[in-house]
């Protein structure tokens, strides 16, 4: 790695993949930082894996990442995965975790494709053991081939619906799923369903997901408006409410998820500009027609700059890296802008049923910004919306004054959990827009590390 | 008629330090402080109470540091009584350690001058190698010795500035998040300007920080200030291993253990950087190796409010009487001297003659 580097691509999901092999192909000397030990993201979690043989549960959406991670390894790039980034300056200058030892690198250009997380969701009890995210359910069922026997499914979004079809289709018995869409935005969104016709297969196959559901022996419960998971020590059941009646279902396992949203830490670490999107209602990174963010040569592809999905994703880092070559020379601007031209026009048939699915899978407010004054709101300090109530009379006007006066988002966790309801809860309080409230002050290291790797620093840059 | 009698411009720990003694005697008070993003070194701050080292050659700051470190157990109760928040202020006593025989010798001359000058009201003594790891234990071969004062101690600086904004407006004091754009004074009244509309009071104490540089010669006032960045790393929760703050090393009741720190000229950016960073953590690991296993899980700059000699600046305008400032990076350790005190004489109108030491006028060439 003595040569100065071209790009540096922190990422392997589909859009980590698809700009790394845009940008080797040109000839660029590009470096691909990745927490995970293989390839795919969480999309394509385990991909390489679950080839050999293919395992039908994971369904067809999950096998359209073969060929991407397929070409990914034949690309001709240096490719280190288990490593952690944990500093990225707007200078470029970046520092990763790696088998216990920190380095710091500098490249020309920095295509960040952090990907999503799943939306925190603060409902009674969701700090109980015993309640976990679907996502994490996906996670055992894509990489240890297991599943949590019996779960009780409860959320809303794409995701909800696959993963309860590939939990059904991997016979590992669901106890029910309580689908928390709204009704209210069946109907808000129904306007935006012409758009939707070029995503037509999405539509189908999230509807064939959801036909086989309710055709299973799985209790399908929507319309329901509030839920609250019980138990002292663990969880022993859920409560919902559902036509003014709350019942009861018993279950020591729920699995929680409302949609993902852009995984940020490291854009707004590096100072990249966001800005609140009221529509999915989270925060997005400002980029220009190129993915560029507002610092010159930081690039924000994918779902890590706002919620596009997968296939856009992968259409996206393509996009970037190709505006990322031209910068350095790689490529002239007019080729750049010939080999994107297939790539925009995917990407805007794409993007046509963005609005449809917004709409429809907007969580409900009280899901985001809870209400009740015991629910944990900062999990990592403990603390509960009535002490974030509490700090804000006292003065607080945003997250960062909140964190000084009550350790909210102090936690290892930099905020990841709470940030987004922290903002939502504070310009509830206040009465405020949410973007002008703003978010956390982030700072590395974006992950922990060792005091010794960090010790180890600058001897070893020398090396 | 006026809004306030006393305005104070700044939130942070020194304006409501001032603020809240005010507050306390029967003064209408507010504060006014920005928004959510500002340069807050007393969000920065890492939490010493710290007498040893401070004032050699300026016997007045010297003083005025053991007078606010002595009054702090009471100002602690106080604090506890009014807000009912656990500040976690402790007085152990704290080392200075030494890291060479230069150091160790340099240390000892200033300890002894400090005593000197003082005529004993200083306590402070050198510890040796053996006796500083008796107190310390894991401490590393590379430390030589140590300094100690037992009237050096430790809080959460976070906790005491909610304690302190809490106590402030239990006794009446408005928080009010404005940001001054403009001071006028006149027939003896000044007004206030905010982003938000306008406020009379009859005194004025600029306690702004960087800020005061800006608002002062609106009230006569002259404060040479600039900013020094300090990075500061925390660790996870451990075990309690250390029960004695340091200079550079402490552990909070928590059981975080902050690790300090760097002084930076680098203007007013008060990010982080990696290489820094490493340096801090390297010097962490050389006094206490068994650090290396810790893991790091935040770590911030901040920038330091520092005159030229490091010494504070307090002040009253002769052009706008009733126009006063305070600028210090010791507003911790000063927390309880800037409220039983400085206040006093704020609302009495006057600076008493001791603090003349600590006026702009010393930098003025005689």
């Amino acid at each position: 790695m003595r040569d100065p580097i071209d790009i540096i691509v922190i990422g392997t999901g589909p859009a980590g993949m698809a700009a790394s092999q845009v940008a080797a192909k040109q000839g660029a000397k590009t470096l691909v930082l990745d927490e995970q030990s293989s390839p795919g993201g969480q999309i394509f979690r385990a991909i390489e894996a679950n080839e050999n043989p293919k395992r039908d549960e994971l369904g067809e959406s999950y096998y359209k990442g073969s060929q991407l991670t397929r070409t990914f390894r034949n690309s001709n790039i240096h490719y280190l995965p288990d490593t952690s980034v944990w500093q990225l300056s707007k200078d470029r200058e970046l520092s990763y975790s790696r088998n216990g030892a920190a380095q710091t690198v500098t490249a020309k250009q920095v295509i960040i494709a952090t990907g999503a997380q799943e939306r925190p969701m603060p409902v009674s009890g969701w700090t109980l053991p015993g309640v976990m995210t679907i996502g994490a359910a996906q996670i055992l069922l894509k990489t240890s081939n297991t599943g949590i026997k019996d779960a009780i499914f409860v959320g809303s979004g794409p995701l909800f619906y696959l993963a309860v079809h590939q939990y059904m289709a991997a016979g590992i018995p669901v106890k029910a799923a309580i689908d928390l869409t709204p009704k209210i935005n069946y109907l808000r969104a129904i306007p935006h369903l012409p758009g939707a016709w070029s995503g037509l297969s999405h539509l189908i196959e999230g509807w064939r997901w959801k036909r086989e559901i309710v055709k299973s022996e799985i209790p399908l419960i929507s319309g329901v408006k509030n839920i609250r998971i019980t138990g002292e020590d663990a969880a022993t059941g859920i409560e919902y409410l559902k036509n003014e009646k709350w019942t009861r279902l018993d279950g020591q396992h729920i699995l929680l998820h409302q949609g993902i949203v852009p995984n940020i830490n490291i854009s707004l670490a590096a100072g990249c500009d966001g800005h609140w999107n009221e529509k999915q209602a989270c925060w997005a990174i400002e980029v220009d027609s190129w993915f560029q963010s507002s610092i010159p040569g930081i690039f924000v592809a994918g779902d890590g700059a706002s919620i596009r999905g997968g296939t856009a994703a992968e259409l996206c880092g393509r996009i970037a890296a190709l505006g990322a070559l031209a910068q350095i020379g790689k490529i002239t601007d007019k080729e750049r802008n010939r080999l994107a031209k297939p790539y925009r026009h995917k990407l805007s048939t794409e993007l046509k049923i963005r609005p449809f699915l917004d709409t429809l899978f907007k969580p409900a407010d009280n899901f985001r910004i809870p209400k009740q004054d015991d629910i944990v709101v900062c999990r990592c300090e403990e603390i509960t919306v009535a002490q974030i109530r509490e700090a804000v009379k006292s003065g607080c006007v945003g997250p960062n004054q909140l964190k000084s006066f009550s350790r909210c988002g102090m936690g290892p966790c930099q905020g990841r959990f709470c940030g987004l309801t922290v903002t939502e809860l504070i310009a509830d309080i206040l009465n405020k827009p949410v973007n002008d409230v703003g978010y956390y002050r982030l700072r590395p290291p974006i992950k922990p590390l060792l005091l010794q790797e960090l010790a180890n620093l600058n001897s070893d840059a020398e090396k | 008629m006026t809004d306030y009698d006393v305005v104070v411009v700044g939130g942070g720990v020194i304006g409501v330090s001032v603020a809240y003694g005010l507050a306390r005697s029967g003064q209408k008070t507010a504060v006014f402080d920005e928004g959510d993003i500002a340069f807050r070194a007393a969000r920065g701050n890492f939490g010493l109470i710290w007498v040893q080292g401070k004032g050699a050659g300026c016997p007045e700051y010297a003083a005025w540091t053991r007078r606010s470190a002595d009054s702090w157990k009471e100002f602690n109760r106080e604090l506890k009584s009014l807000s009912g928040i656990d500040i976690g202020y402790h007085r152990p006593g704290g080392l200075d350690l030494c890291l060479s025989s230069k150091e160790m010798s340099a240390r000892t001359r200033l300890i002894s001058r400090l005593i000197d000058e003082s005529d004993g009201q200083f306590q402070g003594t050198m510890l040796s190698q053996e006796v500083t790891a008796e107190r310390l234990p894991g401490i590393g071969p590379s430390v030589l010795g140590a300094s100690f004062s037992p009237m050096d101690g430790h809080v959460n600086p976070l906790l005491l500035l909610r304690a302190l904004h809490t106590a402030f407006q239990v006794k009446g004091g408005e928080l009010r998040i404005e940001t001054v754009v403009d001071i006028s004074y006149e027939k003896s009244i000044f007004e206030v300007t905010t982003t938000k509309g306008r406020t009379s009071a009859k005194k004025i104490v600029l306690a702004a920080g960087l800020g005061n540089q800006n608002l002062a010669p609106k009230v006569g006032l002259n404060v040479p200030v600039r900013p020094e960045r300090g990075q500061i790393l925390v660790t996870e929760r451990l075990k309690p291993f250390l029960r004695y703050p340091t200079s550079l090393i402490r552990q909070t009741e928590e059981g975080s253990v902050l690790l300090g720190d760097s002084h930076e000229e680098v203007g007013f950016d008060d990010g982080t950087n990696p290489h820094v960073m490493a340096n801090i953590a390297q010097r962490a690991r050389s006094i206490f190796p068994h650090l290396e296993k810790a893991r790091i899980v935040r770590a911030w700059g901040a920038l330091r409010i520092l005159a030229a000699d490091g010494l504070p600046i307090y002040d009253q305008s002769s052009t706008c009487p009733g126009a006063f400032t305070a600028s210090s990076h010791s507003g911790i350790t000063l927390a309880a001297a800037h409220a039983q005190d400085f206040s006093k004489y704020v609302a009495e109108g006057a600076l008493p003659s001791q603090l003349e030491a600590l006026s702009e006028r010393r930098f003025h060439v005689h």
